[in-house]
């Protein structure tokens, strides 16, 4: 019988496109002392660390060999993770399988990435499918999404307009939090008017290069219970693995998100979850995917999500608090995004997300990662079971 | 020193450059067959036996059924347009630095036997691009051909 487990810290770094004053260890460290202190414990109260990066984007192999000395951790029990855009994704999922087992009273889970140190390394992660065959196109999350929201725009009746109001409402939330790393007062007509790169996807539809880290602490409901009176409960969690099974040649649309939130609102006895999950912090690499993300995760029917922008209906107050954080078009050190977006789902279940808090109570929240060509990794986290 | 402080210290930061060239040789193991067709003008696709999905590039399990899949499948020459994009500038593989064919929009192809594979368009106004259109394939001479996706030039519209 696996442990009920909760979230006791969590910390992240604010975001920011270049860190040339710390090295990759200095930049987690951050995060993690924030965490640490969030928790109000110490390293010595941690017994097992899960840490990962999309090592391509870093350029550091085995980086968990030096960080973790670096971090004043050595001694401790630890693991490294890896998924390029969902590493921070498979980070939580391994420190909450981790917690569950009961065999460690606080696991410290972290990930990173300092993309300044390679610039467009991350381009690449499209190509992880199959090496040999996808990586002799052309192709790149830019293009990935360019093709997935062509036939979105072409099934839907969604204009670039449409996507231009999606960013938008990205950069309004941005704007409204502390940490994110683009917060730029956009418009319509500035997005409409920006850098095409590959129909219809424009430079500011596509997540930044940023530099950052996130942390948090996850423990057994025993330990938890004595290190905090407000216990953040991780509900479920899944990890999805599609990884090319479709290709995008097959379906350009392919993705896991929905199947992995059937899985998890079936376990969870979820049938609304509209209005049974209160925020929403769900990965979207490209502005357009939030579109078709907030359909997947059931807010909405398919191909109509476009119109709730239309009338105004997703935002921090609004009717779907949807990426109140600004979400990853604001914010994207790639490995460590998932914990990001877990971070921030767990400060907005805490009310503790300041000037972009969802208002009201929040009793659930959603948070994803997304890598690859549609791998999904889902964690929901609640106030009170 | 608290995080905060640790963000905002002045100082002459050092970063030090670590270019580095690797040569990977990947075995292509079960898709060398396929690999081997291409040098021939030819299109191999692994067909599961459960499902009778065709698949490029192929697989020797199919990943939804768990069977091994030794049927091949020669996939003819021909297919339908499923889906086209345009990049607009141009791009580099940023693992080999090689300069890839951008300027020709990327085009999915179904083709007569089934398969579902990635391509270039001989086409290059994506607007004269409308799904469903009949597709053949243009190969390069047979001295360029080395088993890679762009043994075929690009695809070209026939008439019907």
């Amino acid at each position: 019988m696996a442990e009920r487990i909760a979230i006791v810290g969590v910390g992240q770094t604010h975001h920011k496109s270049k860190r040339a004053d710390v090295t990759t260890a200095e930049l987690i460290a951050e995060a993690v002392e924030r965490c640490l202190e969030d928790a109000g414990m110490q390293m010595k109260d941690i017994d097992h660390l899960v840490g990962g990066s999309f090592e391509v984007a870093d350029g550091y192999h085995c980086p968990d060999k030096w960080i973790i000395p670096e971090l004043g951790a050595v001694g401790k029990s630890g693991l490294e993770m890896q998924n390029v855009g969902t590493t921070g994704g498979v980070v939580a999922v391994a420190g909450f399988n981790l917690a569950a087992t009961g065999l460690f009273d606080a696991v410290l889970c972290f990930a990173w990435q300092k993309m300044d140190e390679a610039a467009g390394a991350f381009g690449r992660g499209g190509g992880g499918a199959n090496e040999y065959w996808t990586g002799q196109f052309p192709m790149s999350p830019i293009t990935n999404f360019a093709r997935r929201t062509y036939a979105y725009m072409d099934r839907s009746g969604c204009t670039e307009e449409h996507i231009a109001m999606v960013r938008v409402k990205q950069d309004q939330c941005a704007m409204k939090n502390p940490y994110a790393q683009l917060r730029l007062g956009l418009t319509v007509e500035k997005v409409m008017q920006d850098v095409l790169l590959a129909w219809p996807i424009r430079r500011l539809h596509m997540c930044p290069t940023t530099a950052g880290a996130a942390a948090f602490i996850v423990c057994p409901e025993a330990k938890a219970k004595k290190v905090t009176n407000k216990p953040l409960w991780v509900e479920d969690w899944f990890t999805c693995h599609q990884g090319g099974a479709l290709t995008m040649a097959e379906d350009p649309t392919a993705s896991t998100l929905r199947y992995a939130c059937d899985v998890v609102y079936k376990r969870c006895g979820i049938t609304n979850p509209k209005k049974e999950i209160q925020a929403w912090e769900v990965y979207e690499p490209a502005s357009p995917a939030e579109l078709r993300w907030i359909e997947e995760v059931g807010i909405c029917e398919d191909y109509t999500a476009w119109k709730l922008f239309e009338q105004g209906k997703v935002g921090i107050d609004k009717e779907i608090p949807f990426n109140p954080s600004g979400g990853v078009t604001a914010t994207n050190p790639i490995g460590a995004t998932p914990v990001v977006r877990l971070v921030e789902a767990a400060l907005q279940v805490r009310g503790d997300a300041g000037e972009h808090q969802v208002p009201g109570t929040i009793n659930r929240a959603l948070a994803t990662g997304y890598g690859g060509q549609g791998e999904n990794v889902i964690m929901l986290l609640r106030k009170s079971l | 020193m608290t995080a905060e402080q640790k963000e905002e210290k002045k100082e002459e930061f050092i970063q030090f450059r670590y270019p580095r060239q690797v040569t990977y040789h990947h075995a292509l193991g079960y898709q060398s067959k396929f690999a081997n067709g291409l040098k021939q003008c030819k299109i191999l696709a692994t067909k599961c036996p459960v499902c009778g999905r065709c698949t490029i590039p192929p697989r020797i399990v199919c990943p939804f059924h768990h069977v091994k899949q030794t049927e091949w499948v020669d996939q003819g020459q021909r297919g339908r347009l499923i889906s086209a994009f345009k990049i607009n500038f141009p791009m580099f593989n940023s693992r080999t630095g090689e300069l890839q064919n951008w300027e020709n929009p990327i085009i999915a192809v179904e083709l007569e036997g089934g398969a579902r594979m990635d391509g270039w368009c001989a086409e290059t106004d994506p607007e004269k691009l409308k799904t469903g259109m009949l597709m053949e394939a243009v190969w390069r001479p047979e001295e360029e051909r080395r088993g890679r996706a762009d043994d075929i030039l690009y695809w070209k519209p026939v008439e019907e």
